[in-house]
């Protein structure tokens, strides 16, 4: 039997981020009125954009039940290494192949550790993100690199009257979301995200899979870093820290499961980048104290992921074998339709 | 080699960890037939099954299916050889819809710049197809979590009908279905019959076997007894041979008879869906077996009064005592021992040493405190006590892993670890289950000493000649409720599996 | 099935109790001819002298992996309990100014914080059923953020004297760090090896299932380890706090590689169940051995970073080695 109480906790937990959103609203809103206008508003969505590229990478691991925090460090290696080559001189035709390719290089390097080698992936990321770290300030000898104009180009363009940025991350959006719902890698990605051994038994190349989700990762993350260091003008040493955070915040946010197999790139992943965004921006505009961000981002990375892992404890009660199934039947169906959010 | 014959088995051998679970299995199954696989819990159906599906591979012997000799090397590569097998535990994927599910791993494509993209037209229409076939008439984009035990399995089925399969593998397909939705599937597996393809079909249930089945195979301890057309069989003559006449396993005598205390009292336990007012009481030592089929919820029943699952309904009491409802651990304080079936994953420390094991349960009373030190010495001493009692063969208590011990002596491990408890009620679930014959003699009479010492004893085996061997009362569970309570002078191993075998409601 | 597991000599190398000791000796030997220095009598004791704090905060760490967990938290408790303490502490403006009892008080603040934190953490793990290293980043995260927010980035100075004794200072001829760090690790050896708890948290990594049904308290034990993490590293903060004379909330932010490369290369398992205080012992000795020998080569810091990163690869690669050999 299922009270009210609980009916009403799974309707507020399953849409805490849309509830979260609403709140930033008022909040901010109602503290600084200019939070709302227009102008505010789209800058927002600019400044997400790096942020939602990188969150689109990670949606994809996650979904494949992976990890990777080397996320920020990819960022910075490949920001570092596009500064050098455009400093000494490259072309921004050249520049961009050079970053997407560095991207991938160390997915791939991510996806050996954790299928070929067997290491579970958060420990096999957690290194990484010190050996790229290491080789980026190698390659910036610990200096913040000035860029030059063409590079802050692909910041300030606007392609069909919209900002670069967004028509980047437009354009990441929409290929993350056909790949994963109309081409079988994408559906198998969902598949090996719930059940591992299912998919193998399945005849699905789980290897194959899981390695295209790291470099994909590492694709979007320095892709989101070429995006930002655009808009920053500058690579300095710390740039991309903690970002891997940040990345996983707003895909967990958008309803993208720790636990594999669940989540979606559109509207899930977006609003929880553009939701973050939303309170960075609006702690900005009312003068708060800087050193509140890290507390609050924390406390929200905290709900949702203790969202996740409730949801996924239920779920796993809920899923298990009855002796009398048609006792069961009934209490099933009723707690199974109040909780699930449809179509992956 | 009979052009009629789609399948034969050739003196296929299978044996795990040194116990011999097939011994020179052999039969035929002809096209267009459906083959009912019956046996005991134990028997070596789903081994015998999980070499033709490819999730194992045999020790010895041939197979032939088509004409042609045949490996499978993993489930894929069966199911590309058009063997399809429907699991008791299915393996779909609750987070994508049924279309996806039957075709994740061939699904149809069109390539539009380079890149291969569902078509999804073509799929859905494929997918609609095949689900008429099967008789379920739900939209292909259904997610598979919204959906029955029944519709998904009919899911299954349409998955493995996908690849034309000639073969059919159904492993207990009714145990998590309704009346109803059996009755479908066996509507759906005649007419599949009628399409030539042929099934063999797992069942406990003697009457769909003998509904269904053109032909019949009883396994007994991984031997065929008898194998032929269904005609030739009995329901009675079925029960007979599953149950066999043996040779009589020489079972301990016994030199104490029960008390008259009641340690174990239990009324009315229910929870819904698992288990359905159970009633039982066990004496000071006494020895109740329980019997049922798997899937009977005795192991669940076991678990409920360990305390490691909650129930709604009734009452648990020991020594007069009564248990909290909720997962405690109560159970050990008020002197019960649990027993678990699998003992790798639930009753051993496999990584750990002999002595770590056995000492596991007792280790609190050896020390004042958590934070105390534990006197060592002494329990050292406990532990090779308990050890030479038992008569556990180890190198090196200390330093030899448990991993590295015989199934029988691992038995003996999780047995030696409870009895430092002292405790009063022992629940031994499946005590002798993959052990050979001379362990599971000496864990016989380790379990007489017990009763005889004053403990009580809640013996659940899937073996009804181990029961009546050793037990004063034999209680039989169906479908999570209790069936029959079988004295000892009423003792018949037919009359018993009968009790098993149970009815379902609608 | 063979008790002894036949095994070649480099697996038997592999798998050996002493396998980082070799490794650290194989290194020595190795680097010395292109660093003479590395022998010198001043440099093994600045070796020493980094080994201290880090140990402490490692052994905690080895904790939480013996139960199959693991802990990212514990660089910011350790500026967390650094602040907390400082605040209490600090002549200048702290809440017992001036105050004999000051520097005690300060310590059992620091402590108290840094438990308290783990306990946090330990609820998360078993309560709230988050995966460990999400709850444990989410803390770091918050409790850093927390620090730097409460000292608004600025370092406390004004230490009480007997509080800096404690961190540099030495009893007839042994310093106090070293008294610190060597009750500590004993103190958690005897823990380990010795006592109920000790037993149970092996257990409980070894398979959480099996020791609940034999009784153990499963999730009293996993928020024990967390527990004992965190005041771990607030132990290590008072070290570190103590030797810079500063309660600052970035203290410990660099150690967060060390900590964890040293516990696995050490021998203790990312997949529970194993470990000791010896092992981290070695491995602690092994990653500043590394760090020193590299710098004086004259390897930049991300160069270092980078091998740092490379080690904690290496020893994950060879963690899952080794569980692969002893399965047989």
């Amino acid at each position: 039997m299922i009270r009210q109480g609980d009916r009403l906790l799974a309707f507020l937990l399953r849409n805490a981020t849309a509830f979260l959103f609403v709140a930033a609203f008022i909040a901010f809103g109602v503290q600084a009125p200019a939070f709302l206008e227009p102008a505010n508003l789209l800058n927002i969505l600019l400044q997400s954009s790096s942020a939602a590229i990188t969150a689109t990478g990670m949606t994809f691991v996650l979904l494949a039940g992976g990890i990777d925090l080397s996320v920020g460090s990819i960022m910075f290696v490949s920001a570092a290494l596009a500064g050098k080559v455009v400093l000494g001189g490259g072309s921004l035709a050249l520049v961009i192949p050079i970053v997407l390719a560095v991207g991938i290089a160390c997915g791939a390097i991510n996806a050996l550790f954790t299928t070929r080698l067997r290491i579970q992936p958060f420990i096999a990321t957690l290194a990484a993100l010190y050996m790229w770290r290491g080789l980026g300030l190698w390659i910036t000898r610990t200096r913040a690199m000035n860029l030059p104009e063409s590079l802050l180009q692909v910041g300030t363009a606007r392609p069909l009257g919209i900002p670069a940025p967004v028509f980047i991350f437009c354009a990441v959006l929409a290929s993350a979301h056909l790949v994963l719902a109309r081409t079988p890698v994408g559906r198998q990605i969902y598949a090996i995200g719930n059940d591992r051994e299912a998919a193998d038994k399945a005849g699905i190349a789980s290897g194959r899979v899981i390695a295209i989700v790291y470099m994909l990762s590492g694709l979007c993350a320095a892709l989101g870093g070429l995006v930002s260091v655009a808009q920053l003008g500058a690579v300095s040493p710390t740039f991309g820290n903690q970002r891997e955070f940040a990345a996983i915040a707003a895909a967990v946010l958008g309803g993208t499961s720790l636990f594999g197999g669940r989540g979606r790139v559109f509207p899930g992943t977006v609003l929880g980048a553009v939701l973050i965004q939303t309170v960075e921006n609006g702690l900005v505009i009312i003068n708060a104290n800087p050193y509140v961000y890290p507390l609050i981002m924390s406390a929200i990375i905290f709900v949702a992921v203790f969202t996740d892992s409730a949801r996924h404890a239920r779920l796993s009660r809920l899923s298990r074998r009855y002796i009398r199934p048609w006792q069961a039947a009934a209490h099933r169906v009723e707690t199974a339709n109040s909780g699930e959010e449809g179509k992956q | 080699m009979n052009e009629d014959m789609l399948l034969e088995y050739e003196d296929i051998e299978k044996s795990f960890f040194g116990v011999r679970v097939l011994s020179k299995v052999s039969f035929a199954l002809r096209k267009g037939h459906i083959l009912g696989l019956v046996g005991e819990n134990g028997a070596g159906k789903s081994t015998l099954v999980n070499i033709l599906g490819g999730v194992i591979s045999s020790d010895a012997g041939h197979i032939r299916f088509q004409g042609r000799e045949y490996t499978a090397a993993s489930p894929a590569d069966a199911f590309r050889q058009g063997i399809g097998f429907i699991h008791q535990e299915l393996n779909l994927f609750t987070n994508l819809d049924v279309a996806e599910n039957i075709f994740i791993a061939g699904f149809p494509v069109r390539r539009i710049a380079c890149i291969p993209w569902i078509d999804a037209r073509a799929m859905r229409a494929r997918a609609e197809e095949l689900l008429g076939s099967v008789g379920l008439a739900i939209p292909c984009d259904t997610l598979v979590e919204r959906l029955s035990q029944g519709e998904r399995q009919l899911v299954e089925i349409a998955k493995a009908l996908r690849l034309s399969a000639r073969l059919i593998i159904l492993d207990e397909p009714t145990t998590s279905l309704t009346a109803r939705e059996s009755e479908r599937l066996f509507t759906l597996m005649k007419e599949l019959q009628g399409r030539g393809i042929s099934m063999i079909f797992i069942s406990h249930n003697l009457g769909d076997v003998f509904r269904l089945c053109d032909d019949i195979v009883v396994l007994r301890d991984g031997l065929v007894v008898d194998a032929g057309p269904v005609e030739r069989f009995s329901e009675n003559r079925v029960i007979s041979l599953m149950v066999g006449r043996s040779l009589d396993h020489y079972y301990p005598p016994r030199a104490t008879v029960p008390d008259e205390e009641v340690l174990l009292e239990v009324s009315g336990l229910s929870h819904p869906g698992i288990v359905e007012d159970i009633s039982l009481t066990l004496r000071r030592g006494e020895v109740l077996g329980v019997s049922g089929l798997m899937g009977a919820g005795r192991s669940e029943l076991a678990r409920i009064l360990f305390g490691l699952d909650p129930y709604t309904r009734g009452e648990i009491s020991v020594k007069g005592l009564r248990m909290p409802s909720g997962p405690s651990r109560a159970a050990i304080r008020s002197g019960m021992a649990f027993l678990t079936e699998n003992r790798r994953e639930e009753g051993l420390l496999m990584e750990a040493s002999v002595a770590d094991n056995i000492a596991l349960v007792c280790l609190p009373s050896f020390t004042r405190t958590p934070a105390g030190l534990v006197d060592s010495a002494s329990l050292k001493r406990q532990v090779s006590g308990a050890a030479s009692r038992l008569r556990i063969r180890s190198s090196s208590l200390d330093r030899q892993k448990v991993r590295t011990l015989s199934g029988g002596n691992q038995q003996k491990v999780v047995l030696a670890k409870w009895l430092l408890s002292g405790p009063s009620v022992f629940i031994l679930d499946e005590p002798t289950r993959g052990i050979d014959v001379g362990a599971k003699h000496e864990i016989y009479k380790i379990i007489n000493d017990l009763a005889g010492r004053g403990a009580g004893v809640l013996l659940i085996s899937s073996e009804i000649e181990e029961l009546m061997g050793m037990c004063d009362r034999i209680l039989v569970m169906s479908a999570g409720e209790i069936t029959a309570c079988v004295e000892r002078p009423e003792y018949d191993r037919e009359r018993i599996l009968r009790f098993a075998l149970g009815r379902k409601p609608v | 099935m063979n008790p002894q597991v036949e095994m070649n000599r480099w697996k038997r190398l592999v798998v050996s109790d002493y396998w980082v000791l070799y490794l650290s000796i194989a290194c020595f030997l190795v680097l010395f001819p292109f660093t003479p220095r590395l022998a010198s009598i001043e440099n093994i004791r600045n070796i020493f002298s980094n080994m201290l704090p880090l140990l402490v905060v490692a052994i905690g760490e080895t904790i939480v992996l013996i139960t199959g967990g693991i802990d990212l938290s514990v660089t910011s408790v350790i500026g967390l309990s650094s602040v907390i303490g400082a605040s209490i502490m600090s002549s200048d403006q702290g809440l017992l100014a001036g105050n004999p009892a000051a520097a005690a008080a300060g310590v059992a603040g620091m402590i108290l914080a840094g438990v308290f934190v783990g306990w946090l953490n330990g609820i998360a793990v078993t309560r709230l059923r988050m995966p460990p290293f999400i709850a444990t980043l989410t803390s770091m995260m918050f409790f850093g953020g927390l620090a730097v927010w409460l000292t608004q980035s600025r370092p406390i100075y004004d230490l009480p004297a007997r509080f800096i004794e404690l961190g540099q200072g030495a009893w007839l001829w042994l310093p106090n760090s070293l008294a610190v760090a060597g009750v500590t690790a004993v103190f958690a050896h005897v823990l380990l090896s010795r006592s109920l708890l000790g037993r149970w948290i092996y257990a409980v990594g070894t398979n959480p299932r099996t020791s609940l049904i034999s009784g153990v308290p499963v999730n009293r034990v996993v928020t024990f380890a967390y527990a004992a993490s965190g005041g771990c590293a607030a132990v290590a903060s008072v070290l570190y706090t103590a030797r810079l004379e500063t309660g600052s909330p970035v203290l410990g932010q660099r150690i967060l590689l060390d900590v964890i490369g040293a516990t696995v290369i050490g021998g203790t398992s990312l997949f529970g169940g194993k470990g000791n205080a010896l092992w981290t012992v070695f491995g602690v000795s092994f990653i500043c051995l590394i760090d020193n020998s590299l710098n004086m080569l004259g390897l930049s810091y991300f160069v270092v970073t980078m091998v740092k990163g490379g080690i904690i690869l290496f020893a994950a690669l060879v963690d899952a080695a080794r569980s692969r050999i002893l399965a047989g």
